[in-house]
Formats: C-alpha cells, structure tokens, sequence
C-alpha cells in the first residue's frame, strides 16, 4: 500500500459539445503524497481546474484511473462520490463560497450534517475548527460581517472539520489582497508542517507557486515544465524544492 | 438529518419572508375556504337535522296521488284523499301500536278570514288535536285546542304568526293579544286558542288557521265531501314509534289503503307517502352538493397554490444554484438536495394551511357566536386541510427539487 493520496494513472477529459471538442487533460499521469504542498500551475486553459475538479470528485475522467487516498473513484455513483468529497476532501474556493444566510459557526458545521453528526458534536468541532484558524470571536457571524481574510478562514476552518485526506485549494489569494494572501498561505504551510495535512492548490500566482514543494505544471492539456518559466519565470534549477519532474507513476 | 432540513427551510423563507406568505397565498386562501366551508356546511346540516328530529323523523304523510302519473287510472276524482281512506288507516293505527303513535287529518280550505274591518287570505287547516304530536307548531302564546274541542267541532282557532300580524299588527305584544279574540272566517265568529311561532319557510304554519277538523268540515267549508266518498281531506299524517319502523310503516299503509281504495293488483298506487327522511335526504343532498362544490373550488384553489409554490422553487432553485453546488462539494447527496427543497417547499404548503385555518377559525368561530350555534369547528376538516397542503407541497415541491439534486457538482458552482 503506497502513501499516495492521489494516484492520477492516464486521464483524458474530453468536454464533446458537437463540433467543439475540447481536450482539456490529455492522458496525464501524476501521483500525490500523503504529506505533500502541491501547486497545479500553468495558463488558462491549460487544464489545470480541470485537473482540480477530477481531483475533487466535482467530475470525472473520460478514461483513465484515479485513485483517492486508495479508493478507485471511477466505479463510484453519485451518492458514493458525495460520500468521499465529504469525508476525504476539504475545497477552497477563490471566492469563498460561504453560504450568507449562515453564520460562520453553521457553515464551519455543514460538512458535518451531511456527515450525520450529532448537533452537539457538530458545534464544538465547528468551534474547535473556527478557533484552530484564529476566528474563535466570530462565531456567530455572517459572512458579510466578515472581512476577506476572515472568510477564507472560515472557509478553510469547513474544509479541515471532516479530517480529509486532502485539502484542495482552487485560487485561495485570488480574492485577497497581498497581505491577506499571505496569511493564508502562512496558514496553508502551518497546516501542512505541523499537522500533515496534504495540501494542493490550484494557482497562477507565481508567488503562491514558489511556496509549494513540488509544482505540477499544465499546458495544453498536458504536463509540461517548461511552462512554468515561459509563463511564470519559475526557475526549476534555482528553486531546489520545486520538483519538476512527473513523478513516480507505476 | 430532518430536523437540519426543517431549520435550513426556515432559515430560508425566513430570508425571502415576503416572498414566501405571497407563495402561501393560494394555500391560505384554499385552506381557509376548505375549512370555513365545511365547518359552516356541517352545522347546516346539523340545524336541518335537528329540526325535522324536532317535529319528528317519525312521521309520514299520506298525499293524494298524481292524476296525470304513467300508468294512472282514469277515473273521477282519482287520487284524491277522503275521511274513508283516513278511517281505514284508523283502523290500522289502531292495530299496530308498536309501530303508530297516532294519526291526524289535513282538511285544507282556502278562506278569508276577517277581524274588525282587516281581511286576508289565509289557509284554514281541520285537523286533530294530536296534530302537535306530528307537526312543529311549537305556541308563542296560549294553547292548542283540546280532544274534547276537537269532537265536538268548537268554534276555535290556533293561528300562525304571520296570519296573526296580518289581523292584528306587528311585534310580539301584537300577537299575545290577539289570543282570545275573535274572528270572522266564512260568517262563523272563531275564538282563538293559541298563536304558532313564526318557524319562516314555505313548509311552516305560519300562514295557516288550524281549527278542528269538524269545525273546517261542518262549519266553514260547506260541503267538501267527495261523491260517494265523504269528507275530502288535502292529506293525513301519521306519527310513528321510532325512525326505525318507517319502511315496515310505508309497507302497511300501502297494503291497507290499496285495499280501501280498491286498487286493481298492477296498478300503481293512486296515493302518495311522503316521509320526512325522503325530505331530509334531499335536504341533505342538497347541502351536500353545495359543500361538496365549494369544497372542490376551495380544492382547486389549494392546488393552484401548489402551482404557485412549484413556480416560486423553480425560480429558487435557479438562484440558489450555487449554493447547491457548495452543499454537494461538501459532502450533500442528490437525496440530501432533494429532501432539503421538498421540505422547503412542505415547510411553505403546511405554513400556509395553518394561516389559513386560522383565519377559517376565527370566521367560524365568529359565526358560531353571533348564531348561537356552539362548537361547530369541524375537526375532519382541519386535519383533511392540513394533510392536502402537505401533499400539495410535497407532489409540487417535488419536481423543482429534483431539479436541483441533478444537478452536476461542478456546473452549480461555476454558476453565476
């Protein structure tokens, strides 16, 4: 039994809408480790949310294999899918995607009524949540009581309640200013130090990209390191951590 | 898990609350419908009961038969009821006991009748004194005549309320007044005994003079006797035991009065029985058909409202896209997203219906006191209201949610 959390072995999304088809992953492999800060980097249009919403069982491979924290997805139906986003994957979202008419100790406790836990259960591992990602005062506020930062707090306080294999970012700085973004990727990186906690993230910020341990680079629809210095400037040889290389695929 | 859908559905007509009383509109107004109408419609139904109990389900009256019926006889004065039919049904009267309390005449004879200088026109009704005990003509003032009056054919009147006005004015002191007085009908000076309560409607006494039957037969009518015949009477009620025994009732008088009036076996009958639960069915089918008409509209109504609420979730659905695509992210099933918006939508319909009955209760109520009727909230009605606005809900709330469960994760997020 290997470690990897996300095992990705020859997967092609084709979206056929008639005469357009779009090849947006083309026979891609990649695997991730438990314990890993992964970015998925590249243009738009390069594959890359896509990638993100395969891996976050949002959609699924047209072929191919994948693998989740040892779960083969693809045999998967719809309520067995939803069984593994609420249990093995946290999402972050550029734009938060809170829900307004809750505050941010119910929407902290949402992942958790579809999980069936207990209400009592529910609020203080909510509150446990909230107070890991320094919000413990603002329990009982409603996102647009909120600053940005905060809810993208909240938002990644959701994410870890359920203990998930993976946390799956998609653009988290995108909506904040530099400072803030800051912040959360400081938190991103504590999580991921001090807790294990597999991150991946989905960025074109070259900032966000040079602090991840390995960098999965996306062009056209295929892995492609190049890209990551034509487009972001990233010098693979300079930055000794970021490992270019597709990695150990089987 | 339902509990959390209750709250999450409160949580969001709470956000839209405008919104959501204009969507229970249609609910309210059929539930309140639904349930005034049947409550008020029950009580009605109750009050004619209970009158007809009043002057008896045990009575049956014998009405000449129908000249120009199929299969009719041609013969002079076929049909008609005369003082032999009512002797022969003495008879039997007397012989079954347990099944006939007692039998009275009706000999009906239009007149004028005059006190001081004011005349009308008026009905003189002969009859018995047990006439009480097979009609409701309960007394305002005085008395009803006696056996003894009846026998030996006194000059005595028991008068409507209406007639009584007619002679002798208006209001309740009027009427009092007019007991022992007398007047004038056919040149016979006719002391009144008693005045009826007005009972209003087309079957009362209010408009009729009952006098015994010899006084209407030697006195006022002159000769009303049918050729061969005797004493032609407009009809003869019979009081029975019980409700029970009127089938067995209806059997005896026909057997004795086609053997009276000699009626060839193959005939029809050249009578007519009339008994109160005929009328009281009809009465009752009547009302029935009212209500159960305004029930049906008050039905429609209710699923227009369904109509309403299917509109008012597609339209929730479409905007809470995204937030359906956040829920599924985070772990919600079709089923989950299904049973959230089919609550929802319940949550609305079962608001609605309780509004409605609230305001169908103070209307009852309201009715109720101002009439004098008690409890007649009907019961049925509120829980069959309660029960067809949660199905309402449910069956229209069910195809927008459906909607929203099938939706794909990925499309209900990236929805703006």
């Amino acid at each position: 039994m290997s470690t990897d959390v996300v095992a990705i072995h020859h997967v092609s999304k084709i979206f056929d809408g008639g005469d357009n088809r779009v090849v947006a992953l083309d026979n891609v492999s990649l695997t991730i480790a438990k314990g890993e800060m992964v970015g998925i980097m590249g243009p738009s249009g390069s594959g890359k949310s896509t990638l993100m919403t395969i891996i976050g069982l949002l959609d699924v491979p047209t072929s191919g294999t994948y693998l989740l924290d040892g779960i083969e997805t693809s045999g998967l139906d719809r309520t067995a899918q939803a069984g593994v986003r609420n249990q093995k994957l946290g999402f972050i979202f550029q734009n938060f995607n809170l829900l307004p008419r809750l505050t941010a100790l119910q929407n902290v406790a949402l992942p958790m009524v579809y999980a069936r836990v207990g209400m009592g259960e529910r609020e203080a591992r909510a509150k446990a949540a909230l107070e890991a990602v320094g919000l413990g005062n603002r329990l009982n506020n409603r996102p647009n009581e909120l600053s940005g930062g905060q809810k993208q707090r909240v938002a990644i306080a959701r994410a870890l309640v359920n203990n998930p294999a993976i946390l799956l970012a998609d653009e988290p700085t995108g909506a904040l200013d530099s400072r803030t973004g800051h912040e959360i990727m400081a938190l991103f990186r504590q999580l991921n130090r001090e807790q294990g906690i597999t991150v991946v993230v989905v960025t074109h910020d070259a900032e966000v990209g040079k602090q991840m341990d390995r960098i999965v680079s996306l062009r056209d629809g295929q892995l492609n390191m190049d890209a990551l210095h034509e487009y972001y400037g990233i010098n693979t040889d300079a930055l000794g951590r970021v490992v270019t290389e597709v990695p150990h695929v089987g | 898990m339902w509990g959390e859908q209750l709250r999450m559905a409160w949580q969001s007509l709470r956000a839209n609350t405008f919104r959501s009383l204009l969507t229970m509109l249609g609910i309210i107004i059929g539930s309140s419908t639904l349930v005034s109408v049947l409550s008020l419609g029950n009580a009605l139904q109750g009050q004619v009961f209970e009158r007809f109990i009043d002057l008896g389900t045990r009575r049956v009256a014998i009405l000449p038969g129908d000249p120009d019926a199929n299969g009719a006889r041609v013969s002079s004065g076929y049909g008609l009821l005369s003082i032999k039919d009512f002797n022969a049904l003495d008879k039997m009267v007397t012989t079954h006991p347990d099944i006939f309390r007692t039998i009275v005449p009706e000999v009906a004879i239009k007149v004028r009748a005059r006190s001081g200088t004011v005349e009308v026109d008026s009905l003189v009704v002969g009859t018995g004194a047990d006439y009480q005990k097979v009609q409701s003509v309960p007394l305002e003032a005085g008395r009803f005549f006696t056996l003894e009056e009846e026998l030996d054919s006194d000059r005595v009147a028991v008068l409507g309320s209406l007639v009584t006005e007619d002679l002798f004015g208006k209001g309740v002191e009027n009427r009092a007044k007019a007991v022992g007085q007398t007047i004038i009908i056919n040149g016979q000076s006719i002391k009144i005994l008693g005045v009826i309560k007005g009972a209003g409607g087309p079957f009362s006494s209010d408009q009729r003079i009952l006098v015994p039957s010899g006084t209407a037969r030697l006195r006022i009518a002159g000769n009303q006797d049918l050729p061969g015949r005797g004493l032609k009477m407009s009809s003869i009620l019979l009081g029975l035991r019980t409700e029970g025994v009127v089938t067995k009732a209806e059997a005896l008088i026909t057997a004795t009065l086609r053997d009276a009036r000699n009626v060839p076996v193959g005939a029809i009958d050249d009578f007519k029985i009339n008994s109160p639960t005929q009328a009281l069915g009809i009465l009752n089918g009547i009302n029935s058909a009212i209500t159960g008409f305004i029930a049906v509209v008050a039905g429609i109504s209710l699923v227009v409202g369904g109509i309403g609420i299917m509109n008012i979730m597609l339209v929730a659905v479409t905007e809470r896209t995204r937030e359906i695509g956040v829920r599924k992210a985070l772990g919600a099933t079709d089923r989950d997203v299904l049973g959230q918006f089919v609550i929802e939508a319940a949550t609305i319909s079962l608001i609605g219906s309780f509004i409605g009955i609230g305001f169908a209760v103070a209307l009852v109520l309201g009715i109720a006191s101002a009439a004098g009727l008690g409890m007649i909230l009907s019961i049925p009605a509120v829980i069959i209201s309660l029960i067809f606005a949660l199905g309402i809900g449910i069956g229209f709330g069910y195809y927008p949610a459906k909607r929203a469960a099938l939706l794909l994760p990925i499309e209900a997020l990236r929805y703006e």
